[in-house]
């Protein structure tokens, strides 16, 4: 590693939005999983490391019925797993959660970081999407809300500024009868990246919600085949229809993890196996 | 035994094994397991030592580049740095069979990730810090991509191929082109069977290079004095006595001026056979004053500089009659060996006396090209070729049998090699030579084979989304080692009468501590505790072992401790009969005593004689007890170059796989459900340990099967150097069952009739898939690995041929 940095671990929020106001070359810590890879393999060079894990705002995770779910910046994915409110209420992003990594990096990665790293194959995004996160962002000039949907702006890039932190994930209360799954395939049964991912959400009024990552520069929501669909009705038929459909709304490319023909055939394929297994619960 | 058929088969599965031996044939737990569990187990990457520096390096980005210029300066210029070296600083050659390579790329680098510069500092992040500080100016030229550019020789790799020093008479470089040997075997008249067939068939199988993997990278510290010809070298390799002959060649001086310490190693895979980083370091310590340096590889450098197995290509041809009988084979194989030969032309080489699979041919001709390619180089890799040389014969025996409409097993057991039968090199195969067919029969009915599914099978699972398939395939292996190898142990006794044993091989993890421990406890008849055998091997104390590799040890190993126990029993023996005032012949062992046959309570214990017997008087005689035994392979002779005529392997050891697969027709997983393994092993050792070895390289061999493979760029630059993208299989992939059976036609010369298996776990794992993926969908594959993107694109196409 060339990088040679200076480290701070503040104790409250505002030191730290003061470090990322002054200092511009700075990386967060939180996880590390993403940051130590860019800095081991010489991507980045980092003047600065700010380490948020002693801040206390940034551990909240906090379920208020009938609104919904906040994940702080600190939250690591295991935590999303054993958490019954997850479990019940969010299920692909459940399921993408106990997809991600291995056991060991889920105990040092942060949902917060999954998003940031802006991968466009990252497993949480997804299901994320499919229940409309808001990503809230904070810096010296105040705090902005976004929707996850705009956050992303391209491979690895977010419309996070130099000087913002991202404090939490919400995810809006889904409400009774709604049911979401996450599939993705992978080059083998233990820890891999995704070669396509799929989450799925029927919604209380039985409305099918799509969304897919490693198919373009970013993690996608399909709400264009989503309207199509839902006008539609969801049926066997129809499902099988936007299976066949889906490989309009994506753009996969062909590289080393997989040819661009492959992808699309799985986005079908997981997608339709999303959707039956949603039908197949409800029945 | 005689060779029975399916129905008389008779096997041992895990856990049922019985030994008729009180110590041989034990599941004793390993020798160094605790050691290594509780973390106390030292090895190189371990060791530090007082004044030592660390080395980094700097590699080259391009596959085939002019160095045009190197700047150290700045490097130099760093505080804390004692060297900085590259190509113009030595002409250090290096290399196995061919001297073709320079321990620092100098004028032209020739794969991407070849060495072209290194530092030794005073930290590992000040030498890292001034390799980045090194400039290089290349001229990137056009690389000889793959096995067509190579071997249409518009560019060539090495310009000076025929220049090259060689082992003569065993390798055949071929001028003015890019294969680094031609090998070839021939057995009767190919034309004249092939005019005799009723079908030919030609087909054409490939697969990529991969990588060894061991949990341990390359590391290794040497210390090599400027002023004398003195070079000390601790490293994580297999063989420290050939890499001390083969320091001695690159440095031109004496092999007794080099010494070579290994501690525990872990894991290589063929991969820390023969030398590597420690010429490289050598040059940095005397550029450093002589200091110890130590350079340990980071895991993208093995992927990226250290060699692979080399990727293949295998074109085979087969003539049979109607009835199934094969009359004629004609094989070329093609291997893309990367920059420079190491052990991949020995593999080459092998594959003329080890490629045929085993069949009783009367016609039969193969050709072995080991070609240059501007990749990343080859080297030995469990299985030695032979995984890929039976991807080929086993997918083609598969092939064979669809066509003539005849089941697999019957059609391969008409062919299989029986006693009375030659292989391809001339060797009388007898009854002691092992039985394939007791193995194949062994699998065919663990696994309940009662024949392929019709195409109404298929259609009908189909519609379930999964789909089963079985599928089985040989494997056969011998050593691959010159004929006059050698091996050497040696005993001492302790004063409490424990044996304290050297050898001169290198336990990574295959188990040679513990079973020949074992052999030490059968012979003197003794209790295991009281058996050590020293786990740091080196040049300057233990005794010469030739390389550890091809899966021999347990059988020279085996034969030299079985000679030492009896040479020790032999002065024990002596020194009793003086004791007992009895002539030795009278004598015999057991229990930890010599005594009479007749009066087996007049008895002196080991350890009253370990160093030396003293009367009640006081008077001694006798002495320290030592003993030493060797094994030298007997009987083995070169090829003749033209027909590869001769006696190539100390012992074959014939094997079998058969595997039941479910596939997921729309995503194309793979799911292994049982491998059930058969191995003609003579004589179980250690019963735990074969077991791990065949559950290790039934995983190992599916990576190569469902998962591995490198990938390049058009520029030739490694498009997966990290595990994100260079996947080795997980405790998930591992098959839900596997059921190994040991069948025990004794080696007339092996130790108890054993014969080695440890490579063998591995080969043919792709070929059963391969073959069961057929079953399964209809489809013949042709490449490895089957991933589930090739096998779900290859359903997709709707072609039954997918290359």
């Amino acid at each position: 590693m060339l990088s040679q940095f200076d480290y701070v671990k503040p104790l409250v929020l505002d030191e730290a939005l003061d470090v990322l106001s002054r200092d511009t070359d700075t990386y967060i810590l939180a996880g590390g999983t993403d940051l130590l890879i860019m800095l081991r393999h010489e991507l980045i060079n980092a003047r600065h490391i700010l380490d948020i894990k002693a801040i206390p705002e940034l551990k909240v995770f906090s379920y208020v019925e009938g609104k919904g779910l906040e994940i702080g910046a600190n939250v690591v994915v295991n935590k999303l797993i054993e958490s019954e409110v997850v479990r019940d209420n969010y299920k692909a992003l459940h399921d993408a959660a106990s997809c991600l990594a291995s056991y060991q990096l889920r105990n040092r990665a942060t949902l917060v970081g999954n998003i940031c790293n802006a991968s466009p194959g990252a497993d949480l995004p997804p299901a994320l999407l499919i229940y409309n996160a808001t990503v809230k962002i904070a810096s010296k000039d105040g705090v902005r809300t976004v929707p996850l949907k705009e956050f992303f702006t391209g491979v690895k890039k977010t419309q996070l500024t130099k000087h913002e932190l991202v404090v939490s994930v919400f995810l809006p209360e889904p409400g009774q009868d709604d049911d979401s799954c996450y599939l993705r395939q992978t080059r083998l049964k233990g820890h891999d990246l995704s070669t396509v991912g799929v989450a799925c959400r029927i919604d209380k009024n039985g409305k099918a919600c799509i969304g897919i990552n490693a198919v373009a520069i970013t993690p996608l929501r399909l709400t264009a085949l989503e309207d199509e669909l839902n006008a539609k009705g969801i049926t066997e038929e129809s499902i099988l229809w936007a299976a066949d459909e889906i490989k309009n709304h994506i753009r996969p490319i062909s590289d080393v993890r997989s040819s661009k023909e492959y992808r699309l055939h799985m986005a079908g394929v997981l997608f339709k196996r999303c959707m039956m297994q949603l039908m197949d619960k409800e029945a | 035994m005689t060779h029975s058929e399916l129905d008389q088969c008779t096997y041992q599965a895990h856990g049922n094994y019985e030994s008729s031996y009180k110590h041989v044939g034990q599941p004793y737990v390993r020798k160094d397991a605790l050691e290594k569990v509780t973390g106390q187990a030292r090895y190189a990457f371990d060791l530090e030592m007082p004044g030592m520096l660390y080395a980094k390096t700097l590699h080259s980005p391009h596959a085939r580049a002019k160095i045009v210029r190197i700047d150290k300066s700045k490097a130099e210029a760093l505080l804390g740095v004692k060297a900085v070296v590259c190509g113009e600083d030595c002409d250090t050659r290096v290399g196995l069979y061919m001297q073709d390579k320079l321990a620092i790329a100098t004028c032209e680098t020739r794969y991407q990730g070849e060495v072209v510069a290194a530092v030794a500092a005073t930290t590992e992040a000040i030498a890292e810090r001034a390799v980045s500080l090194i400039e290089v100016e290349y001229e990137v030229l056009e690389p000889v991509r793959n096995l067509d550019d190579a071997l249409a020789a518009k560019i060539l790799v090495h310009e000076n191929i025929a220049e090259i020093k060689h082992v003569e008479g065993v390798f055949f470089p071929q001028p003015e082109s890019n294969i680094a040997s031609l090998n070839r075997s021939l057995k009767g008249d190919p034309d004249a069977g092939f005019a005799d067939a009723d079908l030919v068939l030609e087909n054409k199988f490939t697969l990529p290079a991969v990588a060894h993997v061991p949990l341990e990278t390359h590391v290794a510290i040497v210390a090599a004095d400027p002023f004398t010809d003195r070079i000390r070298i601790w490293s994580s390799a297999q063989s420290p006595f050939a890499l001390r002959q083969l320091m001695a060649w690159s440095f031109n001086v004496k092999e007794s001026d080099i010494e070579v310490h290994v501690p525990y190693v872990g894991g290589a895979f063929g991969g820390k056979a023969g030398i590597h980083l420690e010429p490289l370091i050598a040059i940095l310590s005397r550029a450093s004053g002589g200091a110890p340096v130590k350079l340990r590889m980071t895991r993208e450098q093995e992927f990226n500089y250290l060699p692979t197995r080399a990727g293949m290509r295998g074109k085979i041809k087969t003539g049979v009659k109607k009835d199934g009988t094969i009359v004629a084979s004609d094989i070329v194989y093609d291997w893309d060996s990367g920059a420079y030969a190491d052990y991949g032309v020995n593999v080459g080489k092998t594959a003329v006396y080890g490629g045929l699979g085993p069949y009783d041919i009367d016609n039969a001709a193969i050709v072995s090209n080991t070609v240059y390619t501007n990749k990343v180089f080859s080297t030995a890799y469990r299985g030695f070729g032979h995984l890929e040389t039976l991807w080929t014969v086993e997918r083609q025996m598969d092939i064979l049998s669809q066509k003539l409409g005849i089941d697999p097993y019957e059609f391969r057991m008409k062919n299989i090699l029986r006693p009375g039968a030659t292989t391809i090199s001339g060797e009388l195969v007898t009854e002691s030579t092992g039985s394939p067919s007791d193995c194949l029969s062994a699998v065919v009915k663990e696994i309940g084979w009662t024949g392929r599914k019709s195409e109404e099978d298929r259609k009908r699972e189909w519609k379930t989304g999964k789909i089963r398939g079985k599928g089985f395939a040989m494997i056969q292996k011998a050593p691959a080692m010159p004929p006059s190898t050698a091996t050497a142990v040696i005993l001492q006794m302790a004063g409490d009468g424990h044996i304290k044993m050297m050898i001169g091989a290198i336990d990574y993890g295959q188990g040679a501590l513990t079973a020949m421990a074992q052999i030490v406890a059968q012979e003197l008849d003794i209790p295991m505790e009281m058996v050590e055998v020293v786990t740091e091997t080196n040049t300057q104390t233990n005794p010469y072992d030739w390389n550890t590799v091809a899966s021999k040890y347990t059988f020279m190993g085996g034969n030299a401790t079985i000679q030492a126990c009896g040479k020790m029993l032999d002065q024990m023996k002596d020194i009793a009969g003086q004791a007992l005032h009895c002539a030795p012949e009278f004598l015999t062992h057991g229990g930890g005593y010599i005594y009479n046959v007749h009066r087996p309570d007049r008895r002196v214990a080991y350890k009253d004689m370990s160093l030396g017997y003293a009367y009640p008087d006081g008077n001694g005689i006798g002495g320290p007890l030592i003993a030493h035994g060797i094994c030298m392979a007997d009987g083995l002779t070169n090829l003749d170059p033209k027909t590869g005529a001769g006696s190539p392997a100390l012992a074959w050891t014939f094997g079998a796989h058969a595997v039941d697969i479910e596939v997921d027709v729309e995503s194309g997983n793979i799911t292994v459900l049982k491998v059930a393994s058969a191995f003609d092993i003579g004589q179980v050792i250690n019963e735990r340990m074969v077991y791990g070895q065949v559950v290790g390289g039934v995983m190992q061999g599916i990576g190569s099967a469902i998962l591995e493979g490198y990938k390049f760029s058009p520029d030739n630059v490694l498009m997966n150097p990290s595990f994100t993208d260079n996947k080795i299989p997980t405790m998930k992939d591992m098959p839900v069952e596997v059921v190994p059976i040991y069948i025990e036609n004794p080696q007339l010369n092996g130790p108890y009739g054993a014969r080695g298996v440890a490579e063998h776990t591995m080969i043919s794992i792709p070929s059963a898939i391969g073959n069961a993926l057929y079953d399964a969908l209809g489809i013949n594959y042709y490449h490895l690995p089957l991933t589930p993107e090739n096998v779900a694109l290859g359903i997709i196409s709707g072609e039954k041929d997918i290359y």
